[in-house]
């Protein structure tokens, strides 16, 4: 056997057995239950409907907004601007795909708060960063900006605000429904008109 | 191109090809300078009398294998951000039949093929033929396979993950049984008469 070839075996051996007593990185991604529950306990990652409706109105592109409700519900309604990834189907391989860029914040959204808080927490778990949940739900968002109130005048400026920037966001993703004109026409005063009587004359003049 | 410099704009998209190309003639140059343009040589491992196309993948395989991990430890690379194809169990054994017959009927690999080509051997050139007529109908009858080539997807596994060990001691056993096969085909090579080619 030729020399070289011996040295060569022994060398691969030699690297193999650093390989064998090298201590093994802990790659293991989930999270210790410690963190998990100090990371629960956190309330900052409860997003608000205005917050997140500002960013969608926006376009912006940070933002990801994930409905986990099922794909029926998704049909029936879904806030504009969110795609859908059932529960179910929240760690297939390509859904963490998708998630797993640090750069986009996701948020997830539910009918509650219920199910996106679940998805939440199986996600954080999954050691997926910069994940949110939409507070109130989507509920709560079609309440904020699909059916929103209008204030009475006297309630505070803030809360005037509100309420235009919320109608202002449905119209952008509704559309404007149609306008009562705002103009109201004049009421038709009947005008009567003094003759003169004849003969009279503008007393004095030329 | 998957390596880092270019996902994080160290160096601009458009060398892309350009790295891409001077890959290609690096890997064309080992290939040829290992004698793989040579049918003959390649069925040396089918026959026993050469088994250059084991040496030197199994050598490329144990090499970057301890490279990966030895980066992956000094903290120069971080190995689970590597790509690893999805493992799809049909298409892997049906893919690995066809490819092992094409293999042993032809005498070449596709990459060995335009190695071939290259240095202008006719086998390699209908070899070659053949291999983009084989493509042009696996795409156009794609809808008839699209069910067993999409099934049983494992995802990202690795080997060890299957057979629950330790990378590490994978990776140990695998370059001992490794220099365990050059040592076996040297045996054999030994036993077998010479082909002359």
């Amino acid at each position: 056997m030729n020399k070289r070839y011996l040295i060569l075996a022994i060398l691969a051996v030699a690297v193999g057995a650093g390989i064998l007593f090298m201590p093994e990185t802990d790659r293991d991604k989930e999270m210790k239950p410690e963190q998990l529950l100090i990371a629960i306990d956190d309330p900052s990652r409860f997003l608000t409907t205005d917050l997140i409706t500002d960013r969608l109105v926006k376009n912006d592109p940070s933002l990801l907004l994930i409905d986990v409700r099922t794909a029926e519900q998704f049909k029936e309604f879904s806030v504009p601007g969110s795609v859908n990834i059932p529960l179910d189907s929240l760690l297939t391989t390509s859904s963490i795909g998708i998630m797993s860029n640090k750069d986009i914040d996701k948020v997830f959204c539910s009918n509650s708060e219920l199910t996106a808080d679940q998805a939440w927490i199986l996600a954080k778990r999954q050691g997926i960063e910069t994940i949110f949940v939409m507070q109130g739900g989507v509920n709560k968002w079609f309440d904020d900006i699909v059916k929103v109130e209008e204030p009475s005048p006297t309630e505070p400026s803030e809360a005037i605000a509100l309420y235009r920037f919320r109608k202002a966001a449905s119209q952008h993703f509704f559309g404007t429904p149609e306008i009562k004109s705002v103009v109201q026409p004049l009421p038709k005063k009947s005008v009567t008109v003094h003759k003169a009587p004849a003969g009279a004359t503008s007393g004095g003049g030329c | 191109m998957t390596g880092p410099l270019i996902p994080m704009e160290i160096i601009p998209e458009a060398w892309n090809n350009v790295i891409a190309l001077l890959l290609g003639m690096g890997f064309g140059f080992v290939l040829e300078a290992s004698g793989f343009s040579s049918s003959r040589k390649i069925m040396g491992t089918f026959f026993g009398y050469d088994f250059v196309v084991l040496r030197v993948f199994f050598t490329a395989a144990i090499t970057a294998m301890s490279g990966i991990i030895y980066f992956d430890f000094m903290g120069w690379m971080d190995a689970s951000m590597l790509y690893i194809n999805p493992y799809y169990v049909t298409s892997a054994i049906a893919g690995g039949v066809i490819m092992g017959f094409g293999f042993a009927l032809g005498g070449f690999c596709p990459g060995t093929s335009f190695c071939g080509v290259a240095i202008g051997k006719f086998d390699a050139m209908f070899f070659s033929a053949g291999l983009f007529l084989g493509i042009l109908l696996f795409s156009e009858m794609y809808p008839l396979f699209a069910g067993i080539y999409n099934s049983e997807n494992l995802g990202d596994i690795k080997i060890y993950e299957m057979l629950g060990m330790k990378r590490n001691l994978f990776a140990f056993l695998l370059i001992v049984a490794a220099v365990g096969m050059f040592y076996g085909a040297a045996f054999v090579e030994k036993k077998v008469t010479k082909v002359e080619y």
